[in-house]
């Protein structure tokens, strides 16, 4: 467990820059308060991280619990994928498709039909996701046993050792799929 | 199916054994090290996140890629910044005349090409915020202290950028000076991260990875036969969003893929004269002087000239074929027709050394006058244009004259010019 003492010096040299970088950039923003507003930059660089940690990823989290009831082994990856493309496209062109920002008197600012734009691109990826479904299942139809793709076995396997609590409280949590056999339940798709 | 990693979970110290010689403390009360166990509940609770993609070969990875998008946005992103307030003493050059389209194309490319490699990324490590026990020891607490701001600060960047390129502005605070303070934030929290996690990184990346697993005791875990995303089917997943985001965007800087150009907040054909605006003529309050017929153009210097528009039209023709290139990333080429800046500067005897400052018909606003160091003031491409693409400038594009120069930031090239002015 012993890292090398060469090692250690540079993480602690790395450690002491960040520190000196993140101790500058945090005075410019509270110095130059005019531009940078504190409060306003504050309740955004905190709403970011709770708008992440307790709304994306337990939709996400939730998104994919379902998948895991209503698509069929094979083709699950396929479509968490395909979800993963959609949503992260959708999200880094957001103001364009939902009409926000640009100025009336400007019509070079966000000029495209950015609505259909965004249904051209995302029919393009389930086009992609549905040629892939199709190979896959031409794959298992060939196969007698289906071998290839993994998890179409009723139940994957025993469960090993740390087994989660029957009494599991499925409260608020995002785990909440961690009942049993739900258990590769919550594979990303965000 | 395996469900999480003992190692995360279980009662001895995790990663940090190895950090920073960790204070492993007495000091540190009983009951925050060994917390009291009914607390271990909802996402508490060991194995409550069992995906298999939460592994720290992954996280690991994902890492390496979102370290150096960030860390090519933190510096095209210095660049843009010292070349709008260059320190003094520093001359930004000309050429090549391609050099901040590039730079700041690849800025706003790479940032939201960020957007799926920082969410999936944020996926993998999420159990670790549920990590029990919350503190192991000082160093522990400091590390996940410093997640705080790289987290706030990457998400921040993201958001406000992308809303900022679309020019939506829901914020009261100043995008560029608040974007860059936020920058530096969390470029700091990202190293003290590095340092925090290069042993698990060396002990999870590499084809000797092997040897150098007794570094951590967080090791990847052989993946569990699933029928979900695999964790290659991720990083594919990934790779295909980050790709589709910059093919659909990248045309409103890059030549070639304009065609692609579906989601971007430009296309560099699109407006007056085939060349988008940033600034028009009504928001600078420029409709009326500007169309003055009176307008005259004042070169000040050693031997100060006045010409009218004919006359500056009519003042050694020039053409220059040169990209307008803004900070929001996007550029467009153009034909630009007017008189050289040096042939004005000469006439009125300004020195070569001189830097020059053009002023603006607006009345107001921080980007109403420009300074031109002698790099783009001597350069033999710079012009005070009176023309574009084989016509009159438009009134948004800076009608009567405008400056345009090779490897400039747009803001700077300054329109509806009615004043050079050596300083």
């Amino acid at each position: 467990m012993k890292a090398t003492p060469a090692v250690t010096v540079v993480r602690g040299l790395l450690a002491a820059a960040g520190l000196a970088v993140l101790g500058y950039g945090l005075h410019g923003l509270l110095t130059m308060t005019r531009a940078t507003h504190p409060p306003q930059a504050a309740r955004w660089l905190i709403g970011g991280i709770l708008i992440h940690d307790l709304v994306a990823f337990p939709v996400t989290a939730a998104l994919g619990l379902l998948l895991t009831r209503y698509v069929r082994a094979p083709y699950r990856a396929v479509v968490q994928g395909a979800l993963l493309v959609s949503a992260t496209v959708a999200l880094a062109s957001l103001p364009l498709w939902r009409g926000y920002g640009g100025s009336p008197d400007n019509p070079t600012v966000n000029p495209l039909p950015y609505g259909r734009n965004l249904a051209i691109v995302l029919g393009a990826v389930w086009a992609a996701a549905a040629a892939v479904i199709a190979v896959r299942a031409r794959a298992s139809r060939r196969s007698p046993v289906p071998a290839p793709v993994p998890g179409s076995a009723p139940v994957p396997e025993p469960t090993p050792v740390p087994a989660p609590r029957p009494h599991a409280g499925t409260g608020p949590d995002p785990g909440s799929g961690a009942d049993p056999d739900a258990d590769h339940a919550l594979d990303p798709d965000h | 199916m395996s469900m999480g990693y003992p190692e995360e979970n279980g009662r001895e110290a995790g990663e940090n054994r190895s950090t920073l010689r960790t204070l492993r403390l007495p000091e540190l009360p009983r009951l925050l090290r060994e917390p009291p166990q009914f607390l271990r509940r909802g996402p508490l609770r060991e194995g409550a996140f069992p995906s298999k993609l939460h592994d720290p070969r992954v996280a690991s990875l994902l890492g390496i890629w979102l370290g150096v998008a960030f860390g090519v946005c933190f510096l095209t992103g210095l660049v843009s910044h010292f070349m709008q307030h260059p320190p003094s003493g520093l001359d930004w050059p000309s050429r090549p005349v391609w050099l901040y389209r590039v730079t700041q194309g690849l800025h706003v490319a790479t940032g939201l090409a960020s957007v799926p490699l920082l969410l999936a990324k944020l996926w993998t490590v999420y159990p670790r915020l549920w990590e029990w026990p919350p503190i192991r020891s000082v160093t522990h607490a400091l590390e996940r202290l410093t997640i705080v701001p790289l987290i706030a600060g990457a998400l921040f960047q993201l958001a406000t950028g992308i809303a900022n390129i679309a020019q939506w502005y829901r914020f009261r605070f100043f995008f560029t000076v608040t974007h860059y303070w936020v920058a530096w934030i969390t470029i700091g929290a990202l190293l003290v991260h590095i340092a925090a996690k290069l042993a698990v990184v060396r002990a999870n990346v590499g084809a000797s990875r092997g040897d150098r697993a007794h570094l951590t005791d967080r090791h990847s875990t052989p993946e569990p036969a699933g029928e979900g995303l695999s964790r290659r089917g991720l990083g594919l997943a990934v790779g295909a969003a980050a790709g589709v985001i910059t093919l659909t965007t990248a045309g409103q800087f890059a030549p070639g893929l304009a065609r692609l150009d579906l989601l971007a907040p430009r296309r560099p054909d699109i407006g007056p004269q085939r060349l988008p605006v940033n600034r028009t003529a009504a928001a600078a309050r420029v409709l009326t002087v500007a169309r003055d017929p009176g307008y005259q153009l004042e070169v000040v210097g050693p031997r100060p000239f006045t010409l009218s528009l004919a006359e500056l039209r009519a003042f050694g023709p020039h053409t220059s074929r040169l990209p307008i290139t803004c900070v929001e990333g996007w550029s467009a080429d153009a034909t630009w027709h007017g008189a050289r800046l040096r042939d004005l500067l000469d006439a009125a005897d300004i020195p070569h050394g001189a830097t020059v400052r053009v002023e603006s018909l607006e009345t107001r606003g921080g980007y109403r006058a420009s300074e031109v160091a002698p790099p783009h003031a001597r350069d033999p491409l710079t012009l005070l244009a009176t023309g574009l693409n084989g016509a009159d400038l438009d009134l948004d594009h800076g009608y009567p004259a405008r400056l345009i120069a090779p490897n400039r930031p747009g803001v700077l090239q300054t329109k509806w010019v009615h004043r050079v002015v050596m300083l």
